[in-house]
């Protein structure tokens, strides 16, 4: 048996311990922010764990079926949680990027646009070629009647199989999760880049026109990062599969928010640490 | 209750690949330091070989970690190691000469945390999780720093952010032509995520052998250093661009032909088809 093969162990437990540890490491940390960069640097953490707590509980609403959907065994889109949600947040931070001149809340609505309609087209072309290309209808293995348009599911369901396809439902969180996930991310650039424009023309002895690039390289640079590590925390957390929000495993998400959370404070004390020091 | 898979059977233990990855990256990331005493740009290349060094030991980790079922597939890894090693580089990259130690404490002190949080808060359970993070997340920041030095031939922030355009016979200086300010950090970031997961990845399954992943970690390093030894035409002068794409070319040769005689070995039957097959006259 190799690695592909072997179906993860982590059980949908809570360990309130390590989250009670977490917690206080996030107080811990934005303690220490408060004390270096009080103002502008405190405001831009804030902004970015809240940015990853969006990207992580925005990512349990995905439904990623990784390889077994490829081959028409599960439902969802056919590929890793990484995958998708680096393609709708980064299509999301892209969208908000543009509209970063005209303020906080077009940007960030514009972001999580974007990762909405990056996820409606994905599901779109996937549903096509589930039902056109190989053939086989949506249905969900996981619950009985689907949550919103009320359509039974075993009927359709192929037997030794966890369902297939792509089930109203699952579209449906497929655009929320997107949205969500898209906002996120914008929310995190805009929130470095406000800083990065502030605090770098003094660092390095240039005007604000002349290190707009640095600025916005560097800041979508440390987007990305922060972005795959809390899209990655969710994969590991949802153990890969997940059908969207009428699955099981989307109970699991206070662990999720709570890493993403801790982990979004950590990297972004870390981004801030670059111009105040 | 995680059961491991696959056992580490033979070959070189996981310690000794780890150690010898870490010396052979700072060394040569601290090699380049000669381009500084020296005056030149001659000795970027150093940092396409702290590449390829810290690409067989992130290879060989994500074996490690991926041996457990994590479920989310090895590319998940790869980004990890990069998103988290990319925060500690660009701050580490402040530091001036002790940057690549620097970048070495803070990535490892990121990627444990990372470590902890997948591994208690989320309640994964896997034994080497910790451990593994840690390591990816110093791999993934060497690795940038590693393009960064082949790309630019320094490692600090000042000259990372700041380059020069020749305008009509005049020099002028210019934070867009550079490493951060022209976003060459954002490809170096995707070679170095890609060729991290790709070996593991594509070699996995009970015919794995060590020695076979390992070369193909090389051979994606020095294909990875073909790429960015190109961009360093842009930024360095065309000598040392030229020694570093002769130096990749070379190791991207070599580490391919092995690769493919290592393939030829493992592989049940081999049959050399043609592309284009020759078509038989009637």
């Amino acid at each position: 048996m190799t690695a592909v093969a072997a179906k993860p162990a982590a059980g949908a437990a809570m360990n309130p311990t390590a989250m009670a540890i977490g917690l206080v490491l996030m107080l811990v940390i934005i303690g220490a922010c408060w004390k270096i960069a009080p103002g502008l640097g405190l405001m831009a953490l804030i902004g970015m764990i809240i940015g990853g707590v969006l990207i992580g509980f925005g990512t349990h609403f995905v439904p990623v079926g990784g390889a077994p959907a490829a081959m028409g065994q599960a439902p969802g889109i056919a590929t890793g949680v990484p995958m998708l949600a680096a393609g709708a947040g980064l299509a999301g931070l892209f969208g908000g990027a543009w509209a970063a001149e005209q303020g906080l809340v077009v940007a960030v609505v514009t972001g999580a646009v974007g990762g909405g309609l990056m996820m409606a087209i994905t599901c779109m072309m996937v549903s096509f070629i589930y039902v056109f290309g190989m053939g086989i209808p949506a249905a969900s293995g996981k619950v009985k009647v689907d949550p919103i348009t009320g359509d039974t599911q075993p009927e359709f369901k192929s037997q030794g199989t966890e369902g297939h396809g792509l089930p109203f439902t699952s579209f449906v969180g497929g655009i929320i999760g997107g949205f969500l996930a898209g906002g996120g991310g914008t929310l995190i650039y805009l929130m470095l880049l406000d800083l990065y424009k502030a605090t770098l023309p003094g660092m390095m002895n240039a005007t604000e026109s002349q290190i707009m690039p640095i600025a916005i390289s560097a800041a979508g640079i440390f987007a990305v990062g922060m972005f795959l590590v809390n899209a990655v925390l969710t994969a590991y957390n949802i153990t890969g599969t997940i059908e969207g929000p009428h699955d099981p495993k989307f109970k699991r998400w206070p662990r999720a928010v709570v890493a993403s959370a801790v982990a979004s404070a950590l990297c972004g004390f870390v981004a801030i640490l670059i111009v105040v020091m | 209750m995680t059961v491991k898979i696959e056992v580490v059977a033979g070959g070189i233990p996981h310690t000794k690949i780890m150690v010898a990855g870490l010396l052979a990256s700072l060394v040569c990331l601290y090699l380049s330091y000669l381009n500084v005493v020296t005056k030149t740009e001659m000795f970027s290349f150093f940092g396409g070989l702290a590449v390829v060094a810290a690409l067989l030991w992130g290879s060989h980790t994500i074996k490690v970690l991926c041996s457990y079922g994590i479920g989310t597939g090895v590319p998940s890894a790869g980004m990890i190691a990069f998103g988290s090693g990319v925060i500690g580089m660009l701050l580490a990259t402040k530091f001036g000469i002790a940057a690549p130690i620097v970048a070495l404490v803070l990535a490892a002190v990121i990627g444990l945390i990372i470590g902890y949080l997948s591994n208690d808060v989320l309640n994964m359970k896997i034994p080497t999780m910790v451990k593994s993070l840690t390591e990816l997340a110093v791999v993934g920041a060497f690795t940038l720093m590693g393009f960064a030095v082949l790309m630019t031939g320094s490692f600090t922030f000042a000259n990372l952010t700041s380059g020069s355009v020749t305008f009509l016979g005049q020099v002028m200086p210019s934070f867009q032509v550079s490493f951060i300010g022209g976003s060459l950090i954002a490809t170096a970031f995707m070679l170095g995520a890609i060729a991290i997961q790709h070996p593991f990845n594509a070699c996995l399954g009970p015919g794995w052998t060590q020695d076979r992943m390992l070369m193909l970690a090389a051979e994606c390093g020095f294909l990875s250093m073909i790429v960015a030894a190109f961009m360093s035409f842009a930024l360095i002068t065309s000598g040392s661009a030229l020694i570093s794409l002769i130096v990749a070319l070379v190791g991207w040769g070599y580490t391919y032909s092995e690769y493919m005689k290592l393939g030829k070995r493992d592989a049940a039957a081999w049959l050399d088809s043609k592309p284009i097959p020759d078509v038989e006259e009637h």
